[in-house]
Parts: C-alpha cells; sequence; structure tokens
C-alpha cells in the first residue's frame, strides 16, 4: 500500500530541557530514548513504535524533517523509483542513521522541506497492550495525547511570481505517494491559486496540509484527542501551565476539527485537536473553501482573522 | 494581589507609546499583561522572530535563548533582540524592526483589485 501514516517529526528546539518538560508535562509524551547528540525521543501513550517526536538541540527553531512510515520495506524501492521519475533526487539513509529506526529514504519536497519515508521502527507497544486492554492507562499526565496525527507545512508561495509550491506539493503527493485531495482553500480571481491544501493516506481528514506563505516553515504539528472534552482539559493543562496560547479551543471549517494551538518553549506551534470530523475516503467529493469565506474555513464560528495564526510560524 | 514588583518604563520610538515593565519580565510581556499595542505577538517564545527590536537606549537581560534564523550574532551585538526573551535592566527605549509576514490570504482579501498579473 505504500505510505501508512505519519512516523514521526524532527523538531529544532533551543532548550532540551524546557522542550521535554512542556513534551511530557503539557502533552503528555513519555522519553523513550537519548542520543549521544543530545537529541530525546518521546512517544505518546497510545503510540506502538519507539518515537513519534526527535527534539533536536538546535540555535533555532523550526523542523528538521517529517517523516511517514511505509507499509513494507520494498515500498521504499518503490516509492524511490516513482520519486527519482518524477525529477526529485532521492538519499538512502542506511538503517541506524536514527536510533531504533530501518533504512529511510530522504528527499526534499518541493516546498523545500526534507521529508523521510521508512518501513521499519522498533515497536515497544501502546501503554495499555494488546491483550485485553484498558481504554486508557492510569497515570496519564498534561493533555494525555493520544498520537502525533499530522503535521502543516508553510509553502513558499508568490502569486506575482507565479511560485506556488502548495500546488506543487499536492502534485507531487498525488502523483509519487498516493495520498488524496481532501479539502483546499483557494483565492485569486476564479478561485485559480491553490492556497492551502489538505491531504490524507489514511481515512482522516488530514495526515498532511500545506498553506502558502512567504517563506517555507513549519506551522504546527498536531496531537490527537478524543473528545472536545479533552480539548478543553487540554487547555486547562496550558493555564496551568503557563503555556501561551495561540487560538483558544474553537472549531475549524476546514476539517470540522475541534482545536487549540499553542507554541512550545521555541515558538514550535503545537495542536491538540478532536472530533474526527468525518471518515474521510478517496472518493469522497473534495471540499473546497472560497477566498471570501476562507476564514469561516479557518475558524468557523468567527470568520474572523486572527493574525498571529496565518503569519507566526517557525 | 497589587503588583509591587519594581518596574521602569518602556517607550516604543515609532509610536511613541510607553509603558512600565516589571524588572524581571520581558519587553513583550510587560505589554501584553497590560494590555497594550505596539510590538507584534508572536509565539513569545523566542522561536518564530515578529517581535524583533533594536534596543536604542537602555540595557536588558537575557532571559531565554533566540532564534539564530532571526538575530544573528552580529544583529544581536548591535542591540537587535527578541522582545520576548529580554527584560528591562533600565529604562529602555526601542525601535520596533520585526513584523508580521503577510501569507497570501491577507494579500489577496485587503486588495482592491487584484494585480494585473495575475491571470
Amino acid at each position: 500500500m505504500g505510505v501508512m501514516r505519519i512516523g514521526h517529526a524532527s523538531l529544532k528546539v533551543m532548550d532540551v530541557g524546557a522542550a521535554v518538560k512542556h513534551y511530557t508535562e503539557v502533552l503528555g509524551m513519555k522519553v523513550t530514548m537519548e542520543d549521544k547528540s543530545g537529541n530525546v525521543y518521546l512517544k505518546c501513550w497510545d503510540e506502538w513504535d519507539r518515537y513519534s517526536i526527535i527534539l533536536s538541540p538546535s540555535d533555532e527553531a523550526g523542523m528538521n524533517h517529517v517523516a511517514y512510515k511505509c507499509e513494507k520495506d520494498s515500498d521504499l524501492d518503490d516509492l524511490k523509483a516513482k520519486i527519482e521519475a518524477y525529477g526529485i533526487k532521492t538519499t538512502e539513509l542506511p538503517e541506524g542513521a536514527l536510533p531504533a529506526t530501518g533504512r529511510m529514504l530522504q528527499f526534499k519536497l518541493p516546498s523545500g522541506h526534507e521529508m523521510r519515508l521508512f518501513a521499519q521502527k522498533e515497536y515497544v507497544g501502546t501503554e495499555v497492550g494488546t491483550s485485553n486492554p484498558d481504554p486508557w492507562p492510569d497515570n496519564l499526565t498534561g493533555a494525555g495525547a493520544h498520537w502525533l496525527d499530522h503535521c502543516l507545512l508553510m509553502c513558499e508561495m508568490n502569486p506575482e511570481t507565479g511560485v506556488n509550491t502548495v500546488a506543487d506539493n499536492v502534485d507531487f503527493f498525488k502523483t509519487c505517494l498516493d495520498f488524496y485531495l481532501v479539502e483546499q482553500i483557494v483565492v485569486g480571481p476564479g478561485g485559480a491559486i491553490q492556497a492551502a491544501a489538505f491531504l490524507a493516506c489514511t481515512n482522516t481528514p488530514h495526515d498532511i496540509a500545506f498553506v502558502g506563505a512567504p517563506k517555507s516553515g513549519l506551522h504546527h504539528v498536531s496531537f490527537f484527542l478524543d473528545s472536545w472534552h479533552d480539548v478543553l482539559k487540554a487547555a486547562d493543562v496550558m493555564g496551568k501551565k503557563k503555556v501561551k496560547i495561540d487560538v483558544a479551543p474553537t472549531r475549524h471549517g476546514v476539517t470540522r476539527g475541534e482545536t487549540i494551538y499553542f507554541f512550545d518553549p521555541s515558538g514550535n506551534r503545537n495542536e491538540t485537536f478532536a472530533g474526527l470530523g468525518y471518515l474521510s475516503m478517496r472518493d469522497r467529493p473534495v471540499t473546497t473553501w472560497t477566498e471570501d469565506k476562507l476564514w469561516n474555513g479557518i475558524f468557523f464560528h468567527t470568520g474572523e482573522p486572527v493574525p498571529s495564526f496565518t503569519d507566526v510560524y517557525t | 494581589m497589587f503588583d509591587f514588583r519594581p518596574k521602569v518604563q518602556v517607550t516604543i520610538e515609532q509610536t511613541g507609546e510607553s509603558y512600565p515593565c516589571a524588572i524581571g519580565e520581558s519587553l513583550l510581556q510587560g505589554m501584553i499583561r497590560l494590555g497594550r499595542k505596539g510590538i507584534p505577538v508572536g509565539c513569545v517564545n523566542g522561536g518564530c522572530g515578529v517581535c524583533k527590536v533594536r534596543v536604542k537606549q537602555g540595557s536588558t537581560e537575557t532571559l531565554g535563548p533566540i532564534s539564530r534564523a532571526h538575530v544573528s550574532a552580529e544583529e544581536e551585538a548591535q542591540g537587535y533582540t527578541l522582545a520576548c526573551r529580554v527584560g528591562p535592566a533600565c529604562e529602555v527605549k526601542l525601535e520596533v524592526t520585526g513584523k508580521m509576514s503577510k501569507p497570501f490570504f491577507r494579500g489577496f482579501d485587503a486588495q482592491a483589485a487584484p494585480p494585473a498579473n495575475i491571470k
């Protein structure tokens, strides 16, 4: 089947100690591994692979790379051929290039972001196991996020010069990785410019999203929660821990997601969201948000711009 | 409870806006706490760069790391910094140099007519 789902994101952080505190105490992740370069690996309670977030020491914020997991090792060879034929150079990283991880295919998206594909990562199991499991484990901390769900990448776009790496990424993901378009925002005369796109390879409304911006970067990494009440509780945790909230709990028109946005201690935006708005399908008609209603798409209740949400990213 | 922390005045050069900022809190937090405006507010954690300022008068103390993607070591030596990551050591006068980088959708819906070169 090729690409199955998101595997992990490697984030640049300027204070590893503060970052670990945030991702454990606010998101509720657990540290599972550290390497000799000072990278810290974490997972959520409902994830079964060794890690889904890498916190990597840096003098700036942002994302090093995002990795998606393939079903079979041979998928990596098939995808390598497809991606190279598309005109994108790939590099094979050997097993162990990242600890507990099999070989990886490394390449740059049209937007300039580094992406990796892998098929193997050490299985450690969820906190509740597979045999007659409890619905959730005891001693959850913070928001108790279930899993890393998706990421949103800001993609270079300049309508005046015709640069639109949102559209370029969409074409690449559809052609090479077999993702399908679920929702989009179109702007400009006749809605000719695809300014944002939400794509899936699973049945969630988005496994990755792209939004146009002056410069490519990371908008957010998102973690799954069960319910609207869990989003409220996550906000309570942020109030208690004095986390900078960007957008208080609300609902997106796009994907129908129930959401809260906040920043990690290096300024990387996180989301915890709930409410699987609908079951996404390959034959489901694409939802389109037009320029005059785009803010309803972004924040359905108010339909009003929140400049920090679109202009601030790492 | 009253806020008895010692405070100094911070002035934003462009707008003339001035507010009392506590010693030990960031220039940006002091502004946010009073509901005042003038310095763009982003991640408030040193990463996004929108609150970039140049300290023109007075001195500041560092409260945390700032992203080198937004303030180079050279710029820092010239007084540039991020308002969320420095606190006032004395009265401070600053110039706002950061801004929100407008994404596509604010550009478009704010325009009266599309540029001629967009087909």
